[in-house]
């Protein structure tokens, strides 16, 4: 009886470790448990500039999704490059705010309001300058229809912050 | 400064709940008092203003930061009370004064001059429903453009970027909820790039965790 009792804790505890394990190929910080989520944003801050010399030579690259992301933006803002300083892809949690941050200068705060009668999201969002927000939205986001928020100047051009929801 | 049962009058009478013999007596009252008269006038245009520009029933956008004003212009209404006028008791009273009507007004005011609530539509596009800029000198414009198939929100009035800041930007591929209290976000490589929270005062925290080239 003795013996059954150890050999059943055993179990437990190898059952037990087993579940810490992370999954094969999962990142590191498996203490982290997985929130539900509700989609999925890319968002990626740009600059804007009518001068190549004054590019800095980014070598980020916008998904082969939104390859045709600086044309649809030439339509929108009067400059003829459009330069990628940061990117991030991020999920949007159902119950936390998320946040996506291609820079410490410029980022967005993201809160799920649930899904959009007709497709798409709900999405309440504030964008930050630093320790600023500048401003606050509500907004439905749809895929193939993306999110322009023109942003402050820099240098000789514009800093635009881009939201797109993947479909 | 009217007096209380002055203040009391007017708002009846704004409200119509005045008898027709008290709307008579109150009528005199205002063709010999030009100060009070002028105060009945720029109420009714506020009401008729507000009735012309608002729908019936409208969610209140951002009830947080409007709820907010309305605590703060009744703190500033309640010091003079307090230094020495007598308390009026029942805070319901206060809806039936016109200075809680020009707080009211004023921090209406404030949030129609910084909240913009744009017509919805089902076009299948994005669309920016409202929008509320902290900063009374930035201008928030939302608009629909079919030729980039985007929506844009623009702002306006926003102080530029110093010419000799470095951006750095960032590739972040995926994050984590790390105990309900920071979101770590990750590079390409898996590494950890930036671990993000907010403060008491619901302020973003970002802490650099590793540099990218």
């Amino acid at each position: 009886m003795r013996t059954l009792a150890v050999i059943t804790l055993a179990l437990s505890l190898l059952a037990h470790a087993a579940g810490q394990q992370p999954a094969p190929g999962s990142p590191p910080g498996g203490s982290a448990r997985k929130p539900a989520t509700d989609g999925k944003v890319w968002g990626a801050l740009i600059y804007a500039t009518n001068d190549p010399k004054g590019l800095i030579g980014s070598k980020e690259q916008a998904p082969r999704e939104f390859a045709g992301l600086q044309a649809r933006l030439g339509k929108v803002f009067p400059y003829q490059h459009f330069e990628i300083l940061g990117q991030h892809l991020q999920d949007v949690f159902r119950e936390y705010e998320s946040w996506v941050v291609p820079t410490k200068d410029l980022f967005l705060k993201v809160d799920s309001k649930g899904p959009a009668k007709g497709g798409g999201m709900n999405l309440h969002l504030q964008f930050w300058r630093e320790q600023q927000v500048l401003v606050k939205t509500d907004a439905t986001l749809r895929a193939d229809s993306p999110l322009f928020i023109g942003g402050p100047k820099w240098r000789e051009g514009q800093l635009i912050f881009v939201l797109v929801l993947q479909k | 400064m009217k007096t209380p049962t002055e203040d009391h009058d007017l708002i009846r009478w704004l409200d119509g709940e005045m008898t027709a013999a008290e709307r008579e007596r109150f009528a005199a009252r205002l063709e010999s008092d030009p100060v009070l008269k002028a105060d009945a006038e720029a109420l009714l245009q506020l009401g008729a203003a507000l009735r012309a520009h608002l729908p019936g029933e409208m969610p209140l956008p951002h009830a947080d930061f409007f709820n907010s004003q309305i605590q703060v212009r009744i703190a500033q209404e309640d010091e003079p009370a307090r230094s020495g006028a007598p308390s009026r008791g029942r805070w319901l009273e206060w809806f039936r004064l016109p200075s809680f009507a020009t707080a009211l007004a004023a921090a209406a005011a404030v949030v129609i001059a910084g909240v913009m609530i744009w017509q919805q539509d089902e076009t299948g596009e994005s669309m920016v429903l409202s929008t509320y800029t902290p900063n009374p000198g930035v201008q928030a414009r939302a608009f629909h453009s079919q030729e980039a198939q985007a929506t844009v929100l623009m702002l306006d009035g926003l102080e530029a970027m110093p010419a000799d800041h470095k951006i750095v930007g960032y590739h972040i591929q995926h994050s984590e909820r790390e105990q309900d209290v920071a979101t770590t976000l990750y590079g390409e490589r898996g590494e950890v790039v930036l671990v993000v929270s907010e403060d008491s005062h619901h302020q973003p925290r970002l802490l650099s965790v590793s540099t990218q080239p």
